[in-house]
């Protein structure tokens, strides 16, 4: 009892310290928790400013569209336009079928993957707006498609995944 | 008549009832509680067979004048890049020293139209451009038919 009582450290003798172990092993990296995928607040903007911006590339052509959304984000930073988020959107994939000019069949043409990349701005001044409309529309490569509008929260809502027990259930509720 | 029955089956059914909204709401509340995930994007994932084949490109070897050719073309096409930049960033200074000029000019002018050329558009968004393309469609065309499916994968939670 005395033995496992006893809180005295002896600072001075040199069996101080004996019996630690834990300084000997490698560290431990805390645990990252998952971090939830949250909506942020969408800036609505002042009379001067427009608030949440989106710049969204669409194209067939992955290379293409991907230096085109790295080139507005740079762009934006040389800028200083505060950029939010740069991220891609679900590729889309269609099959392209065509009618056989003496036949009845349909024809498997192509498979094409359409790409889209979002850039989002914040803070975009009135009297600027134009200009960089005008730069980003200079640069423009062949085959992309741009589009600028508005953030909404459909926008983000259409990056998740749909969820088809919880709106079943929704739907029962109501 | 018989009256004990059916007062007993009301009974048990409002509390069925009740039992059943409260599991539902339990449900609700356990699907709640999981986070939405974002749809993983394809783009980003490579296909299996570009990373297990051991297939390796032998290039031929560049004689030294091929070599030098090339260093050249690229120190000729580095400066007529970086000359194309500085003119882009020269027209975009240009650009805004003239807006501000014309709006002081404005302002000297009226105030009232000045606050209302400083106010943002709301008709500017959403814009929509296409890219300009290599081939414009030719007018005389006649294409055969067909039609587009979407065949894009359905991701649920």
């Amino acid at each position: 009892d005395a033995l496992l009582g006893c809180h005295r450290s002896y600072r001075s003798r040199p069996t101080h310290g004996i019996g630690k172990f834990k300084y000997l092993l490698p560290k431990e990296v805390p645990k990252k928790k998952k971090e939830k995928v949250q909506m942020k607040e969408i800036d609505a903007g002042t009379e001067y400013q427009y608030g949440d911006v989106n710049i969204q590339m669409t194209s067939y052509d992955l290379c293409l569209v991907e230096h085109f959304a790295q080139h507005v984000h740079r762009l934006c930073n040389r800028l200083s336009i505060r950029v939010n988020e740069s991220y891609a959107m679900p590729t889309k994939t269609n099959e392209v079928l065509f009618m056989e000019e003496r036949g009845s069949k349909m024809q498997l043409d192509a498979v094409l993957t359409t790409h889209q990349r979002v850039v989002q701005i914040r803070g975009l001044s009135s009297t600027f707006a134009p200009i960089l409309l005008e730069i980003i529309q200079s640069n423009q490569p062949e085959g992309v498609h741009l589009l600028m509008k508005q953030h909404t929260e459909a926008d983000f809502k259409s990056r998740l995944k749909a969820r088809r027990e919880l709106e079943e259930l929704l739907a029962e509720m109501s | 008549p018989c009256r004990a029955q059916p007062k007993k089956k009301k009974k048990v059914d409002v509390r069925k009832e009740q039992a059943q909204k409260e599991r539902m709401k339990k449900k609700l509340k356990k699907l709640e509680k999981a986070a939405p995930e974002l749809i993983p994007i394809e783009d980003f994932i490579t296909p299996l067979k570009y990373s297990e084949s051991n297939r390796v490109r032998s290039l031929p070897a560049l004689s030294p004048e091929e070599s030098e050719r090339r260093v050249l073309l690229l120190k000729k096409w580095c400066l007529f890049k970086q000359k194309q930049d500085e003119a882009e960033k020269k027209a975009i200074k240009a650009l805004v020293a003239s807006q501000e000029e014309a709006l002081q000019e404005l302002r000297l002018e009226s105030e009232d139209l000045y606050e209302a050329a400083i106010r943002r558009d709301e008709e500017l968004f959403p814009f929509e451009r296409d890219g300009p393309s290599y081939t414009p469609p030719l007018p005389g065309y006649d294409p055969p038919e067909g039609k587009c499916i979407d065949i894009t994968k359905v991701y649920t939670q």
